[in-house]
């Protein structure tokens, strides 16, 4: 396995985080967009400086590797798909900045926005939660809240939820949904509510 | 390069267009990526033919917000939907960018393959042939992703792209399937589509 060589593995490790993080940004753009959201399109402009850094260290590891000249057109496909993902982070922050700067939204986004007549919001999971060990395919939470999860932030990381994903205590949801979903979600995230047992 | 289309003005719901082109380009991007993962210059080539669709997209969505803005209170609203389109239209240049780097063989470094290896959920293609039994099943009678743990998320038929099929959808014979969804249900899918699986279990 290449990833053996040490330069190798951090190149591999920075590149999947360039593409999560960069997919990540995309949703909660969309979503800050949609929800007119300026909770959500903050995170995103957060983001986005994180990912500048993320792509400087990715070029740097990349560039001082020591590959071999005849080597150097793969890495330049690594280089490139580095900048990709930089540039969908950048589109998603420009996606962002339309909900920061506060325009009057447009008839058609406002039409968007009460179509979805859905809300985000943001739980922060205690340790005695039932949803606390469990992945998110086991909490079904779509089916017990009608809300959706939209990212997981573990301390100072965003995950991109996956239905592998285990929830730990402290991590904290951001969710759309229906407004009435939004109480329920609270109660099992701080453990006033519990998921029913597991069952055939 | 091919020819650029003359693009011409047709009255189009600027909300509706700015759903196909967010769906057009969050489907690129995983497209690309998997173009790029599986060396597939077949599939780099449907991301570029995709990228032209935005583009013209985003002319149709231009045209339409100008036409809409009558003062400046519209106009100010409407630069932040033009805005939007434009972020979308960099989304769906950037899985562009992704497809010329296979196509221009570039080469992608295997190193690539191992960072896919740390994403669950992985692309696929498959072609639909005559004895599979999916050919003539609505998408929302096969379940496949409740029970293959597989989501269809495009359908090429012949020229015509099928995005985020409904459940309405019938599979023909000959259609190319666009799938996500874990290693094993991929795979799956594979046999059900080439017709050496023969059933799909419950």
């Amino acid at each position: 396995m290449l990833s053996r060589r040490k330069p190798f593995k951090k190149i591999v490790n920075q590149l999947v985080e360039l593409k999560d993080t960069s997919e990540l940004m995309m949703d909660l753009a969309y979503s800050s967009l949609l929800l007119n959201s300026r909770e959500l399109a903050e995170e995103v402009r957060e983001l986005e400086d994180h990912v500048d850094d993320l792509h400087t260290d990715f070029e740097l590891l990349v560039l001082s590797s020591g590959f071999k000249p005849e080597e150097s057109k793969d890495f330049l496909g690594l280089i490139r798909l580095g900048i990709v993902t930089e540039k969908i982070a950048d589109a998603a922050a420009e996606i962002a900045e339309v909900v920061l700067r506060g325009l009057e939204p447009h008839p058609v986004l406002r039409l968007m926005i009460e179509e979805a007549e859905e809300t985000v919001t943001r739980v922060r999971v205690s340790r005695k939660s039932s949803l606390t060990g469990r992945t998110l395919r086991e909490c079904r939470l779509p089916e017990e809240t009608g809300m959706w999860v939209l990212a997981v932030r573990r301390g100072k990381k965003w995950l991109r939820p996956k239905p592998s994903t285990v929830i730990r205590s402290g991590d904290v949801l951001i969710a759309s949904g229906y407004a009435e979903g939004e109480e329920d979600l609270m109660k099992l995230a701080v453990g006033e509510s519990r998921l029913p047992n597991k069952s055939a | 390069m091919g020819d650029i289309e003359k693009v011409k003005y047709k009255p189009v719901s600027v909300r509706d267009l700015l759903v196909e082109m967010k769906d057009l380009s969050e489907l690129m991007i995983d497209l690309a990526y998997s173009a790029a993962l599986f060396h597939s210059k077949e599939l780099a080539e449907e991301v570029l033919e995709l990228e032209k669709r935005v583009d013209t997209l985003t002319y149709i969505l231009d045209m339409n917000a100008m036409l809409a803005a009558r003062d400046a209170g519209d106009a100010e609203s409407l630069a932040g939907v033009a805005k939007v389109a434009a972020a979308t239209d960099k989304i769906s240049d950037a899985a562009a960018d992704i497809a010329t780097i296979v196509l221009r063989e570039i080469g992608v470094h295997p190193i690539v393959r191992e960072a896919f290896e740390k994403v669950e959920e992985r692309l696929t293609r498959v072609e639909v042939k005559s004895n599979s039994i999916l050919v003539k099943k609505k998408l929302g009678k096969l379940e496949l992703a409740a029970k293959i743990g597989v989501d269809v998320i495009a359908i090429r038929r012949g020229k015509k792209w099928i995005i985020n099929p409904s459940e309405e959808k019938k599979i023909l014979e000959g259609d190319v399937i666009i799938a996500r969804g874990a290693p094993t249900g991929v795979e799956e899918l594979k046999g059900l589509a080439e017709g050496t699986i023969q059933e799909l279990e419950e």
